[in-house]
């Protein structure tokens, strides 16, 4: 990759020059000063929006020098992408829209101030501040998975080296082992996607290991697509794959990676491999900034993504109670850029429009059978709400699933490109 | 689609722009807020409404399971929409799309990315 020496020196720039500048505060002059924390994909969006406004002074705080994408991570799990096609550097934003990169981690935000506090001591002054942290992991409520069990048992749902490990454990396990995935309870990010993981594992399996199962034990009753899935599943997997839900099991209580095995209400399940996707929360600095209420998510304004519990903060994506919207890539996008347009036009007084919210997901059942759905959200009442959806029907023709993965391919390319910038 | 209502929205969008344009020139806090001649951004409803579509299509061409939108002008640009409008077939992300929009707002987009296309830059 030619782009790594670039990365790394673009990284080492930014963390060089503000880490010289520390601990005192870094103030905008004349400009409006906006930080972004986390260079995800709402981050990354809503600094390259604002970036686009070339009057407004902009600086990403994100501890990584790269993001590799969850979406399409599944297709690496089956051997599909590689990871290095699924990961962006953010190099354009700063050479291309001129934004501060701080290679850094934010750990206190200060409302009353307005300044943020970075893990290497610098602290930046802001006028609005946008946060993005994603989501965390609530380690805990599934006995003996803890953070150290991750490294056992991956979760795989930030994708990077736990999606390497996985793999991994999937190119080793000996043909006719189980894999069992536990799926996790609502809200979590991207709903449809511990099923998409079953069903891009199997398709692995078929190819390479054809005696082997996967079992998926889920905390819920019926999860999203689902018709879609099990059609797909007896279509291309007969047999391979079962979903007991937690109406059958209790769900999953504990997990022994000693033993490698899962443990429910009732049963003991042995697995050769085991992906827990534990329940989510709100990113933790979400929790330090008085960001979050007691679901453990963001509240938000619907039209500006403004906290309602710290005015002048902004949060989008995963973090959010987002009413209707799912935790997905294409809602954190969205709603970023009505947040980056809230905030241009509060900070000109120019007409504030209400924002076109959008969702569209793309899930393959195999490497040419894909579905797709389409929803458009509206805030109603204080709350994000679902105006119109349309999805994928079971019975469609091998055609138009075909061609539903080929679109899922170009939307791939065109979405990365606008959330890091570049497609040019 | 008849060309009659096509002409019609186009000519609502420019009357549409050109009052967004009045209330941004209007606007003194945006003089005070980018000072040093910078650009003041382009937040106009078409310019918002175009972002979406930046979502799927590539900013420059290229796409080709999901075609480019940059070069198009605007009356095929409303055209393709209301067709998209009217059926879920071929797509039905663009139907949803489509159906989002008021006919102002369809207007608003395509008069934006059309005169982006003409200026040569990216939409
Ligand atoms: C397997 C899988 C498949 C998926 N498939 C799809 C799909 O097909 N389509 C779709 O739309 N979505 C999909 N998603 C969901 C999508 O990946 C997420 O919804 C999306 O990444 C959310 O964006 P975000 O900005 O909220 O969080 P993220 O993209 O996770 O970004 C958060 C960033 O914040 C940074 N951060 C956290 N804390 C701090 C801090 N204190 N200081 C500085 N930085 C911080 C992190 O390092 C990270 O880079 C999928 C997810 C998974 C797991």
């Amino acid at each position: 990759m030619t782009d790594w020496t670039r990365r790394q020196i673009g990284g080492l720039i930014g963390g060089a020059l503000l880490a010289v500048a520390a601990p005192h505060i870094v103030r905008g002059q004349g400009r409006a000063k906006i930080v972004v924390i986390g260079g995800g994909i709402g981050g990354a969006t809503v600094a390259r929006y604002l970036g686009d406004m070339k009057s407004i002074d902009v600086t990403l705080v994100e501890p990584n020098s790269n993001h590799v994408t969850c979406f399409f991570s599944n297709l690496y799990l089956a051997g599909l992408r590689s990871l290095a096609s699924l990961t962006f550097g953010l190099e354009t934003l700063a050479e291309g829209y001129g934004i501060t990169i701080i290679r850094d981690s934010a750990v206190a935000i200060d409302p009353v101030g307005r300044a943020v506090e970075l893990r290497g001591g610098t602290k930046l002054s802001y006028d609005r501040l946008v946060v993005a942290p994603g989501v965390a992991f609530k380690f805990g409520e599934i006995e003996g998975y803890d953070e150290a069990a991750a490294k056992i048992m991956p979760h795989a749902w930030i994708a990077g080296p736990q999606s390497e490990l996985l793999r991994r454990q999937l190119e080793s396990m000996e043909d006719g082992g189980v894999f069992v995935i536990a799926a996790p309870p609502n809200p979590f990010r991207c709903p449809p996607a511990p099923y998409e993981r079953a069903s891009l594992v199997a398709c692995y399996f078929k190819q390479f290991k054809p005696r082997s199962k996967i079992l998926i034990l889920d905390a819920k009753d019926k999860f999203s697509g689902q018709e879609l899935f099990q059609d797909a599943w007896s279509r291309h997997y007969p047999g391979m794959i079962e979903w007991l839900p937690s109406q059958f099991t209790g769900a999953i209580k504990a997990v022994d990676v000693a033993a490698r095995s899962v443990v429910t209400e009732g049963e003991t399940f042995r697995a050769a491999v085991a992906n827990i996707i534990p329940a989510q929360k709100a990113g933790l600095i979400g929790e330090k900034a008085g960001l979050i209420d007691a679901s453990g998510w963001c509240p938000v304004d619907p039209v500006t993504f403004e906290s309602t519990l710290q005015p002048g903060i902004h949060v989008v994506g995963d973090s959010i109670i987002g009413g209707d919207m799912p935790k997905s890539a294409f809602s954190a996008n969205s709603q970023a850029k009505a947040c980056a347009f809230a905030i241009a036009a509060s900070l000109t007084g120019s007409p504030q429009f209400p924002p076109h919210l959008f969702n569209s997901c793309y899930t393959f059942l195999a490497p040419d059978d894909a579905f797709t759905n389409a929803l458009t959200f509206a805030p109603e009442g204080g709350r994000i709400k679902t105006v119109k959806m349309f999805i994928s029907k079971v019975g469609e023709s091998a055609e138009v699933r075909r061609r539903t993965a080929h679109h899922a391919v170009g939307w791939y390319s065109a979405f990365t490109a606008d959330v890091f910038g570049g497609g040019s | 689609m008849k060309r009659e209502r096509v002409a019609a929205i186009v000519s609502r969008a420019k009357g549409l722009a050109a009052e967004i344009r009045w209330l941004l020139g209007l606007s003194l806090s945006a003089i005070l807020l980018f000072p040093e001649g910078s650009a003041p951004a382009d937040i106009s409803q078409g310019a918002q409404i175009a972002a979406t579509c930046a979502s799927c299509h590539e900013p420059t061409g290229g796409g080709q399971a999901i075609p480019p939108i940059a070069a198009l002008d605007e009356q095929a640009i409303v055209k393709a929409m209301l067709a998209f409008r009217a059926s879920e077939s071929p797509s039905l992300v663009m139907h949803a799309v489509a159906l989002s929009l008021s006919d102002d707002e369809l207007a608003a987009t395509a008069r934006y990315l059309a005169d982006r296309a003409n200026a040569g830059r990216q939409p």
